[in-house]
This record gives structure tokens, sequence and C-alpha cells, in this order.
């Protein structure tokens, strides 16, 4: 017979009080594990998902921490907007000119050029008027010029050459899922995913993981296009939480709500986006949101924004795509109006996520852009903007997610430690119950140590024994606070999945650390040894069979010094 | 099979004076022999089969159990030999109670330096007539059948000697005889030197050679202590 077996039946033996000790250190165990679990969860939806492919995010001024949480993780409330000319900075020569093309400075200039061409050509029929005439075209010509010159039109911005890609999101609004039957009238408001409005650059460039340059993949359909053969610029492609709990398909339309539901919100019921497409699983923030084209979602009229020249909207207002008493939804071949998009003056944006070029993994461009950007050279820089007041100042702020991340985590992790240190507190009380526990019935067991020692067992294995016992109860105590903790994180998966879009599981463990390097001293082990990965969960059991063995040595010292002769009597 | 020479041991009481309890210049009992040493309690008897079982160490003297002086080895050296060439058998049984009647037998094969067989131990229970009862905790067993469990666990090992420390104390006098005639029996046939203590004389009446504790214990014999 084993001296596990012999412990095992002393345990046994001692049932309630066994089953108390294990159950009080069970929990011990589970909150610990809770704890390493909780931090899991934050890494890997902050700190792993900051491992993403671009270095710099740009939004409009202010606190760096909110703009990453609202742009990176689509969490917190939406932020002050900057101007698309910001986003053009970035672009290409050729997007660049395609754009400006769809600006009311240049509708106003081919405008005033047409009509110069107008002129001319009347005042060019009689031969009097010719030189006039010429003269007008050679005006409109120099008045091209001037305005491509002074728009910066037919070169790159400086700034293009530090820029990998460039793509632009816009946040604001939602998307409810229709409430269960019987809930509709409830007042209440259901489960939304926030709407992200972007172009097809975010699914085409967008690296999801810069180490292993893992994109965006389709589990069904595509990417929307600019102006979509299907569904113009009422495209959509869903993450895949939005799509396994929205249980949309490929063709469905998808009416979305201007701010947060219940709150002052209204939707945009004349004008649904048609799913495209449904993204694989990222295990990212990506998956909880409904990415549109942005190209749509500047034509809700909330979205766009006013300026001073209205002259180019001005048969725009009459059907404008909000109006109530439209019917709904509205084709969008009946909309050719719609076609055209809006113009750069009157687009806004969230934020702009930047990536830098970089040289064989230095990012000099990125460590050269930021303070440029920080110090309003971007605002300086601009050479055509509707948007003079903000020229001069410093609107915009580039920020560096991982640095934000980085740092919201220099806050949490203290907490981290703190729980983790009650936890571990929680867990020696639990292992001095086993101490009493055995202890306790060393009074009782004395006799019985005795008869085994008369039977012929050594003073050592007899402490072995005792050391077993406690053993046994620690590792028991371990197993059944691990599998507690899986269990509990197994059932809070799916919640955990979509607020945070990182799935748990039963079998997930909290991430690897380089155990060795915390060491003191650790400087003498080889380099090696300090990298070592391994998940503090798996120290768990080693932990608690320590602190088995030092609550245990008390009693299994007693049972050690045992007198066989004087028990035996008893 | 076992030698005793000019063993003595005394204890020191709380109020520091020493006491002599036992002063045996020789004592012998030879292979399969069967003997029964009677005395009053608190004659040191018990002291005696401890300081034979290697329990306790004498203050002076030497044991010899087949040749082998026990007396001169550590403790550890003595829990080996005692597991392996000697049984004993308590006078409350001490068997214990988290455990079942075979375990309880398979625990006296567990400390020896053989390995554990609970085929043998199965044998052992079959052997005593507990057959039916292998599983059954100590608690739920008359007293008699406790005894045979401790006399199956005692002899489980195939021991050279059996210590049997008032045997039938606690047994009711129905089954005091049958508790007798197991341990005798299987002394015999297995050629067991049988050393027990007891003071009934209806037990000690029915053994060949029968000790008196004065006879054995000087320090009995000059206090003029007699059964």
């Amino acid at each position: 017979m084993s001296i596990w077996k012999i412990a095992w039946r002393s345990i046994q033996y001692r049932g309630l009080g066994s089953i108390l000790t294990v159950l009080s250190m069970s929990l011990g165990v589970m909150m610990i594990i809770a704890v390493l679990t909780v931090d899991g969860v934050l890494n890997e939806s902050f700190r792993n998902n900051s491992s993403f492919g671009y270095n710099l995010l740009l939004g409009a001024r202010g606190g760096g921490l909110q703009l990453t949480l609202n742009s990176v993780y689509y969490l917190s409330q939406p932020i002050e907007t900057i101007p698309y000319e910001y986003y053009l900075v970035f672009a290409k020569k050729e997007q660049r000119a395609r754009e400006f093309r769809n600006s009311i400075a240049w509708n106003a200039l081919e405008r005033q050029r047409q009509a110069t061409r107008e002129i001319s050509t009347r005042q060019a029929l009689p031969m009097a008027g010719g030189i006039a005439g010429l003269m007008q075209g050679m005006a409109s010509e120099m008045l091209e010029q001037h305005q491509r010159a002074f728009m910066d039109i037919d070169r790159p911005h400086i700034f293009a050459g530090y820029t990998d890609y460039a793509i632009p999101i816009l946040l604001g609004d939602y998307y409810e899922l229709p409430k269960p039957p019987g809930q509709e009238d409830s007042g209440q408001a259901g489960k939304s995913f926030r709407v992200c409005g972007t172009n097809s650059d975010f699914f085409s460039k967008l690296v999801l993981n810069y180490e292993s340059q893992e994109k965006i993949s389709f589990a069904e359909g595509r990417a929307f296009e600019l102006d979509d053969p299907e569904a113009g610029f009422f495209g959509c492609v869903l993450g895949a939480t939005v799509a396994r709990e929205s249980k949309a398909k490929l063709g469905d339309k998808l009416v979305v709500t201007h701010g947060v539901p219940g709150e002052s919100s209204h939707l945009h019921e004349n004008q649904p986006f048609t799913v495209v497409g449904i993204m694989d699983k990222t295990g990212t923030p990506h998956d909880r949101v409904v990415f549109v084209n942005m190209e749509g979602f500047f034509m809700f009229s909330d979205h766009v924004k006013p300026v001073g020249d209205e002259s180019f909207l001005a048969n725009r207002s009459k059907t404008d795509i909000d109006r109530t008493d439209q019917p709904t939804p509205i084709a969008i071949d009946e909309r050719e109006l719609f076609r055209q998009p809006i113009p750069v003056e009157q687009r806004e944006l969230t934020s702009i996520l930047l990536a830098t070029v970089n040289d064989d993994g230095y990012d000099l461009a990125g460590t050269a852009l930021q303070p440029l950007l920080e110090q309003g050279d971007l605002e300086r820089t601009l050479k055509w903007s509707s948007f003079r007041p903000v020229r001069s100042q410093t609107s915009v702020q580039a920020v560096n997610p991982i640095g934000e991340i980085t740092q919201l985590f220099t806050l949490i992790d203290p907490a981290k430690w703190l729980l983790l240190g009650l936890t571990v507190m929680i867990c020696m009380v639990s292992g001095l119950s086993i101490l009493v526990g055995i202890y306790n019935s060393m009074s009782q067991r004395h006799h019985e140590i005795a008869v085994m020692r008369a039977l012929g067992a050594n003073r050592s294995k007899i402490m072995r024994i005792v050391l077993g016992e406690s053993v046994l109860l620690s590792v028991a105590s371990g197993l059944f606070g691990w599998i507690a903790a899986h269990v509990l994180n197994w059932v809070l998966t799916p919640m955990i999945e979509s607020q945070t879009g990182v799935t748990l599981g039963f079998w997930k463990m909290a991430p690897g650390i380089p155990i060795l390097s915390y060491l003191p001293g650790n400087s003498l082990l080889p380099p090696y040894f300090l990298q070592w990965i391994v998940s503090p969960e798996l120290l768990l059991i080693p932990g608690l069979v320590l602190l088995a063995v030092m609550v245990g040595i008390y009693p299994a010292i007693s049972a050690y010094r045992t007198d066989v002769s004087r028990s035996l009597g008893k | 099979m076992l030698t005793l020479a000019n063993i003595k041991k005394s204890f020191r009481q709380p109020d520091g004076q020493v006491t002599p309890i036992l002063d045996v210049p020789e004592y012998e009992v030879v292979a399969g022999e069967q003997a029964v040493l009677v005395g009053a309690s608190g004659g040191g008897k018990t002291t005696l089969l401890h300081i034979i079982a290697g329990i306790t160490q004498p203050d002076s003297g030497t044991v010899r159990i087949e040749n082998i002086e026990i007396t001169r080895f550590r403790e550890s050296t003595r829990d080996r030999i005692r597991a392996d060439r000697i049984g004993y058998v308590f006078q409350t049984f001490n068997l214990l109670p988290a455990f079942s009647a075979l375990e309880n037998v398979i625990l006296g094969m567990t400390f020896s330096s053989g390995r554990s067989s609970p085929a043998r131990a199965r044998k052992m229970l079959e052997r005593v007539g507990l057959g039916h009862r292998m599983s059954s905790r100590p608690n739920t067993m008359s007293v008699g059948e406790q005894q045979r469990v401790a006399v199956a666990r005692a002899l489980v090992n195939s021991p050279r000697l059996l210590l049997a420390d008032e045997p039938t104390a606690n047994v009711d006098p129905a089954n005091q005889q049958n508790v007798i005639n197991l341990i005798r029996e299987t002394c015999r046939e297995e050629n067991i030197a049988l050393i027990m203590v007891t003071h009934a004389t209806e037990v000690s009446d029915q053994f060949d050679r029968v000790d008196r504790l004065e006879s054995v214990n000087r320090i009995m014999a000059r206090q003029g202590v007699g059964t």
C-alpha cells in the first residue's frame, strides 16, 4: 500500500473537515485563476491586438488613450472629428488628384472655367471679339494653374513620403440587433454593435498582426468597393461576431442608428446598407464591428459637415437621404443623385490609421513623423482647405497606440498585482486551514501513527504520509479550483467574446510570462532560461505543493516525534 | 531464535526520580516455541515486549533475534527488522478505523522489505474466518472479528516471532478461546515463535512453557510482586 493511499484514507476518514478544507482552498485557487484570466483577457484584447500593422493614429487633439480606445478597440464614447483633407495629405498623388476633383473648390473652379469657355466661345464667333475671347481662355487656363498650384494637386504631399498606407475611420453610428419577440416595445435599447465607416483599403491593406502580416479574410462574400456594383455607396462588411449574433446573410439590408441606441438616437431608415461580405473571425475587436462604405456613411445629413458654400449641394437638398417622407428603402438606381460622392470639404473623419514606411523593421519614418504632426506641421503645410480657422492651430494629435496601451497597463498592472496578492493570501489562509485540520487530528492520530510504527513504519515514512496528506489536499484543491475557474470561463465565453472579442473556452490558460526572469539573481542563469515562457496557471500546482509542504511540515514533525510506547498504551 | 541478555530499563518520573522497570539477566525462546509470560499489571510486561520488538531501546543489554543483535542498530533498521521478522498483536487490537479489514491486513505488509500481496492478505483473512468481511470497516465488526483481523495482520508477513500482548483481554469469553486457538495453531503451522503476555490463568494453563515475570525480571523479584 503506497503512502499516498494511506494519506488518502486518512483524508477520507476526516470526511467533512477535508471537504471544507478543499472547498476553501479551491475558492482561493479559483480567484487566482479569475484574476489571471481577467489579466489575460485584457492582455489579449489590448496588448496583443496592439501588434497591428500601423504605428500611428491621427485624431482630434485630446486624450491619446481615448483616441486609441475609440479607434482601435471601438470602445469609449465618440470623439471630435478631423477634416478629411488631413487624410488626403497621406494619400498617393493619383488618389489626391481624384479626390480633389470631388471638392467644392474644384467644382467651383470648373463652373468658373465653363462659364469662361462659354463666354469665349460666344465672343470668338465675331472676329472682333476673338482677341477678347482668347484672353478669356488664357485667363481660364491661368486660373486653373493657379488653383492646381494652390491646392497642391500635381504632386504628392510631403508627408506622403513617410506613408506606407493610411486608412480613414469614421465612428459614431451603431447597428442595433432586432429585439427578441415580446420586447419590441420595451423602450430599452437592444444589443448593439459599432458601425465603422472606412474604405476598401481597410480590407486590402490593414495588417492585423505585424509579425505574421496577417490580413483580413472573408468567410463569405468580399470587401465593398468605392462604388460597389452590387450595393453602390451602401455596401457593408460584418465582423464575425456581428454576423453570428445577427444571423445576417449576404445581401441582407442593415439599418444603422445615428448615435448610441436609446440615447436620443435615430435610425437611418431610408438607406440601409447591403451586406456584401462577412469576415473570418480575427479574435480582435474588429469581430464586433459593422464596416460600412464611408461614401454612403458621409451621405447621411447628420454626417455632412456644413460649409459656407452650399451651392454645390443646392440640388441635393431637395432629396435629402434622411428625409422621412421618402419611400423606404430607395433603390440605388433611382437615386442617381447619390452616386455623386459628398465633396471633400464636407467630410469629417474620426481618425486615420497610419502605417509609416519602415526600413527593415526600423520605424524611422514614424519616429520622425510623430513630432512633426504633434507640432502642427500638418495644419501648417496644408496648401488648401476650407478649414482656415484651424489651419494655424494644432488640431490634430498623432499617438502611438501601442504606447498608449502600454501606458494604460502601467495603471492596471499595480491593481492586478494587488488582486493577485490578495488571492494568494486567501490561498495561504486556506493552506493554514490544512495545517489546523491536520494538526487538530494529530491527537487522535498519534495512536494510529504508533500502530503503524509498531507494524514497522519508520519515522520518515510516517512524516511522508502526513506530508502526503497535506499535498493531496492542496493538489485536489488546486485541481478543483482550476476546473471550477475554467468551467466559469467556458460558461462566460459567449459574454466575454461579445464584449471584448476574446474567446476563452475551457482550455484557454492565462498568457505565459518569462517566469525565471522574476527570480532574484536571474543574471546568473543562461539567457535561454530567462526567455522560458510559462503560463502562471501551470505554476499553481507546484506552488500549492510547496505550500502543502510548508503547512504540512509542522504536523509531520509532530508525527515524526510520536512516542510509540506511550501512544500505544492510550 | 530470541535471546535477551542483561536487559535493563528504567524510566524517569516527572519528579526526576529514576524508577527501574526491567532487569532481565537472560531470556530465550527457540524457533517455533510458544511461551506465555504472566504477571501483574505494571510489572513491565509491555515494556519488555517493546524492547524485544525494537520499539524501545533498553538502557543496557542486548536483544538478538535470529542471531541479529537488534539493540546495536539505529531506530530505522530496527523498524525494518520488526516489519520483516516480528508480528505484534495488541490488547486493544489497534486496527486503523480509516481502513477496511483487508487494508488493515495489507498495512501489515506495507512497511516490510517484501512487496505487499493483497492475495496473501485475503488468504490470511479467509484463514481467520473473515473472508466475507474483507471490505468491512473495523467499527462495523464485532470485538472478536476485530481481534481476528489483528491476528491476520500480525501474521501476514510470516514473521519469525509473534508478540501478543494480552490478546484476549478485551474479547468476550466465548471468543477468547477461538482467538487463542487461532494464534497458537497458526504459529505452530508456520513455525513461528510465540511470546504471549497474559494475566489470565485460563490462558496460561494451556501453554507448556509459562514464565512468571518475577522469575524473569529481577526488579519484580526484588519487589516481591507476585501474580
